[in-house]
């Protein structure tokens, strides 16, 4: 049976020989503002929220539920919009990608037209 | 399709708004081949190379403004074999339109110390981060320093694979 920690990804900060970072309070709000101080090395397993692409890395502290999307069975971020709807990224994509081909059918479409005599 | 790996071996940061325009060869960006064209970003990596202490807030973001007239950056196939890709996305640190970082599509956030510190990023397959088209916001992404940022000295790589 697949478990969820397929979608795991990695993330690895090394400040052993590093005199490691201050909390910046311009970074609240930006995606997981870790900070891993003087000597220490953080090492932890990150998602990607399915609906917005961000990465999300994982804070074993956190006991709220995480966002979770069933209609794709994959993790969420915690943005209201990320929780609300099944807007999956790779859906967005595909549209942008299927809408820039059929602007270029049509661009070509047109060019046929104008070398027509 | 064939990996790549676009790099700069040694460039100095700068602290930048989202919004603002970028300074040449203080980022890392890569803008899609094509208007058609998916990328999936594998791994970036950041090493400190700074000889003093230099707390970096990089952040890994769409652009909302793409870079026009690009160079700078060296992009290599890590398969030695391969042959190249048409259409090749293209990375780079300097522009004559500057590239703006997206205020709301920021999606990695690699704070660490360039004195002596590293930071490295995989994504598990299948959950890489993509980017389509060569416009904004869905089609350049960039590796830049976020405001707080000390300017210093790193050097970075970002994996990624066209298809």
């Amino acid at each position: 049976m697949p478990s969820k920690r397929r979608h795991e990804g990695y993330l690895l900060v090394d400040h052993r020989n590093s005199p490691g970072v201050p909390f910046n309070p311009a970074l609240a709000g930006k995606p997981d503002a870790l900070v891993t101080p003087q000597g220490q090395m953080l090492e932890s397993a990150t998602v990607t929220c399915s609906h917005c692409n961000i990465i999300v890395v994982l804070n074993p502290q956190r006991t709220r539920e995480r966002g979770y999307c069933p209609k794709c069975d994959h993790y969420v971020c915690d943005s209201p919009l990320c929780n609300r709807d099944c807007t999956p990224i790779k859906a967005l994509l595909d549209t942008a990608q299927e809408r820039a081909l059929r602007n270029l059918a049509d661009e070509n479409q047109a060019c046929f037209h104008l070398n027509q005599p | 399709m064939a990996k790549f790996s676009l790099n700069n071996p040694s460039f100095t940061t700068e602290a930048v708004a989202d919004g603002a325009n970028r300074t040449d060869a203080t980022y890392l960006a890569l803008l899609g081949g094509s208007s058609t064209q998916r990328n999936s970003i594998i791994e970036v990596y950041a090493g400190g190379q700074a000889t003093s202490s230099a707390p970096q807030y990089l952040l890994l973001a769409r652009d909302s403004t793409v870079g026009g007239t690009l160079s700078g950056g060296r992009t290599a196939a890590l398969d030695a074999a391969n042959s190249g890709v048409s259409s090749a996305p293209t990375g780079f640190t300097t522009a004559t339109t500057k590239p703006q970082r997206s205020s709301t599509l920021s999606l990695l956030n690699l704070t660490f110390n360039a004195f002596g510190g590293i930071v490295r990023w995989v994504a598990a397959p299948g959950e890489e981060i993509y980017t389509v088209g060569n416009t904004a916001s869905l089609g350049e992404i960039g590796l830049s320093g976020f405001t707080g940022t000390t300017a210093g000295l790193i050097g970075a790589h970002i994996i990624f694979e066209p298809a």
